[in-house]
């Protein structure tokens, strides 16, 4: 009786353990029947498209890259076509997503694909397979820039004029400002005034866009900082630089120097034969402030990073110190990125030149 | 702090990972798990680490008998909490090395937020060091480090028995909750003598124009919590649904 019982049990566990198997089964059939229709739809489309039209068309199917799903199919595409007007055609299937906010990739993981990019040069046959991911929110760089630069001008100047929110009155009233406290604001406003011009009349900005993320980001960045160094800049008790005029000065004529620096080789940058994807390397000119090309790769980095040490001794203010290695990191980096490029890209480019800073990075 | 939870979940995690690697071929092991010295060297650390804090727990208990009575027991475990909580900085060294999976960004949050605590706070405000706020977190932090560190170490010998897996994605539904209510109430009765004895501040007019207010500081810090606590918690309860559930499908398949 009791043999019989476990043998009973047996085979109510092979036959639980059964029924999954067979939905498996099940699945792994419609999957195949999928795969199969689809393969044969393709060729018939093709060879219909041939003999209208004597051109090869590429039908493109667009997947979601997370849940794998079919979101649409854009077809009638030319070899000639690119990235970007694949996107064109998946915006008017699906107008809820804008073409900058559209992200293509070949494979799970892979790099987006860029704009520029023909169709012909990704398809492995008349069929092409890409997975789509939803880049959220788009801006253009020069909103970034505007928004990132403008801020810092504004709010230095409500800190510059000790509002009675920010400082007690009596205080206020009681230390005045300190020369070098004026010559400050000036030279705040001197650059960003600059950068905002530059951006408005100078930079070539690339057609591409950024997530809405990394320009609260910046803004978070550019826009706190501003106010921790205009807080303590503008203070009633703040206190002058140890070394009198002298320092003073002398800071302000190198700040001066590396802000004139900075738009000069901006300009430079900007020219034609320097933009876009078929540029070649920038190199000085008659202009003596170009000259740092000769040393870096990047003198518009080296420049700025100048300005800021000048400010930091012409203000002797520790959150602008602070503010200036972050910025000399980060340029270093963007910076050591470039020279990198540069390298690859020109053979001719001369290999003891730095990167930033003249013969150490 | 609120940190440790996650980050104990993603050692957990990376553990296990770490260990899949091991069993792999050798030139396998080389490249994703810790090599057998380091293996080594991290029981020893765990080993040594999960006995500190049963030094500290035997500690508790035995002042508790003595006293007969649970105030001020701080006192008498002060000086091996500081050693083995500071001794947890090597935590941050080990996953910079590579040897443990686990986010360097999050370990050093973790460990420091604690270290902060115990040097910033209740070392250096005497005031609080008799508050029953401090035997709290201690208490939270003994156990939930006992269960920890040992994890690791039957992690690494490959032989995790099923009651400190249960134990680790249990009872910090209890201790994470009562180890965060004691740090909260520890730095809120020390605010009062941090603003009076002006601690750790600095003021202007200084040559360096930059002012440091700790009172503000630390009111920063609790507010901090509110966004962090909820966040891992839920994590961590995440965690257990994951791990434990699994477990349960493995044994029915047995």
């Amino acid at each position: 009786m009791f043999k019989r019982h476990k043998s009973l049990e047996r085979k109510r566990e092979l036959l639980f353990q059964g029924l999954p198997q067979s939905t498996m089964k099940n699945n792994a059939r419609n999957f195949h029947s999928l795969s199969q229709l689809v393969l044969s739809a393709g060729p018939l489309k093709t060879t219909t498209a041939v003999k209208h039209s004597k051109t090869t068309h590429f039908e493109i199917e667009i997947l979601d890259a997370h849940t794998r799903k079919q979101i649409c199919i854009v077809d009638k595409v030319t070899q000639t076509s690119t990235i970007h007007d694949v996107k064109q055609k998946f915006h008017k299937a699906c107008p809820k997503w804008y073409p900058s906010r559209i992200g293509l990739q070949l494979e799970y993981g892979g790099p987006y694909l860029r704009d520029y990019i023909t169709v012909q040069s990704v398809a492995a046959s008349s069929i092409i397979t890409l997975y789509f991911t939803d880049l959220g929110q788009q801006v253009g760089w020069t909103t970034v820039f505007l928004a990132e630069y403008s801020g810092p001008l504004l709010i230095y100047l409500l800190f510059y004029l000790r509002s009675s929110y920010i400082y007690d009155v009596k205080e206020s009233t009681r230390w005045p400002r300190h020369p070098v406290v004026h010559l400050a604001f000036f030279c705040h406003c001197i650059h960003y005034i600059r950068l905002l011009l530059e951006t408005l009349f100078v930079h070539k900005v690339s057609t591409g866009h950024s997530p809405m993320k990394n320009l609260i980001k910046g803004c978070a960045f550019y826009w706190g900082f501003t106010s921790w160094m205009a807080y303590y800049i503008n203070h009633p008790r703040y206190t002058p630089p140890s070394f009198g005029n002298r320092q003073v000065i002398v800071s302000a004529i190198n700040f001066l120097f590396c802000e004139a620096g900075n738009h000069f080789i901006n300009t430079v940058l900007a020219h034609p034969n320097h933009t876009g994807s078929n540029a070649c390397f920038p190199s000085p000119n008659y202009n003596p402030f170009t000259w740092l090309f000769f040393l870096v790769s990047c003198p518009n980095y080296t420049y700025e990073i100048g300005s800021w040490i000048s400010f930091t001794v012409m203000t002797q203010t520790l959150p602008v110190g602070i503010f200036t290695i972050l910025m000399t990191i980060q340029m270093s980096l963007w910076a050591r990125k470039k020279h990198k490029i540069y390298r690859k890209k020109f053979n001719s480019y001369v290999h003891r030149k730095s990167a930033i800073i003249p013969l150490i990075l | 702090m609120a940190a440790a939870a996650a980050t104990a979940a993603t050692k957990g995690n990376g553990g296990g990972s770490g260990r899949v690697g091991a069993g792999d071929s050798s030139g396998a092991r080389k490249k994703k798990g810790p090599g057998p010295v380091a293996t080594a060297y991290l029981v020893i650390y765990n080993v040594v680490m999960t006995a500190g804090w049963l030094v500290i727990a035997v500690g508790l208990v035995r002042a508790y008998l003595a006293k007969g009575s649970y105030h001020s027991l701080y006192y008498s475990i002060e000086r091996p909490l500081k050693f083995f909580q500071t001794g947890a900085l090597l935590e941050i060294l080990h996953c910079a090395i590579g040897i443990v999976p686990s986010s360097v960004v999050l370990t050093s949050f973790q460990v420091m937020s604690r270290v902060f605590l115990i040097w910033a706070v209740t070392h250096s405000v005497k005031e609080v060091q008799s508050e029953d706020s401090v035997l709290l977190f201690v208490i939270a932090w003994t156990i939930t480090e006992i269960i920890r560190y040992s994890f690791y170490t039957f992690s690494l010998l490959n032989h995790l028995p099923y009651i400190i897996k249960w134990a680790r994605y249990t009872l910090f539904i209890v201790l994470y909750p009562m180890g965060v209510t004691g740090e909260l109430l520890t730095i809120y009765a020390a605010l009062p003598f941090v603003r009076q004895a002006g601690l750790y501040s600095i003021s202007l007019p200084n040559k360096y124009n930059f002012s440091f207010d700790y009172h503000a500081f630390l009111i920063l810090i609790m507010i901090s919590y509110i966004p962090l606590f909820p966040q891992l918690y839920f994590h961590m309860i995440h965690q257990r649904r994951k791990v434990l559930s699994h477990t349960e499908e493995h044994k029915k398949f047995e």
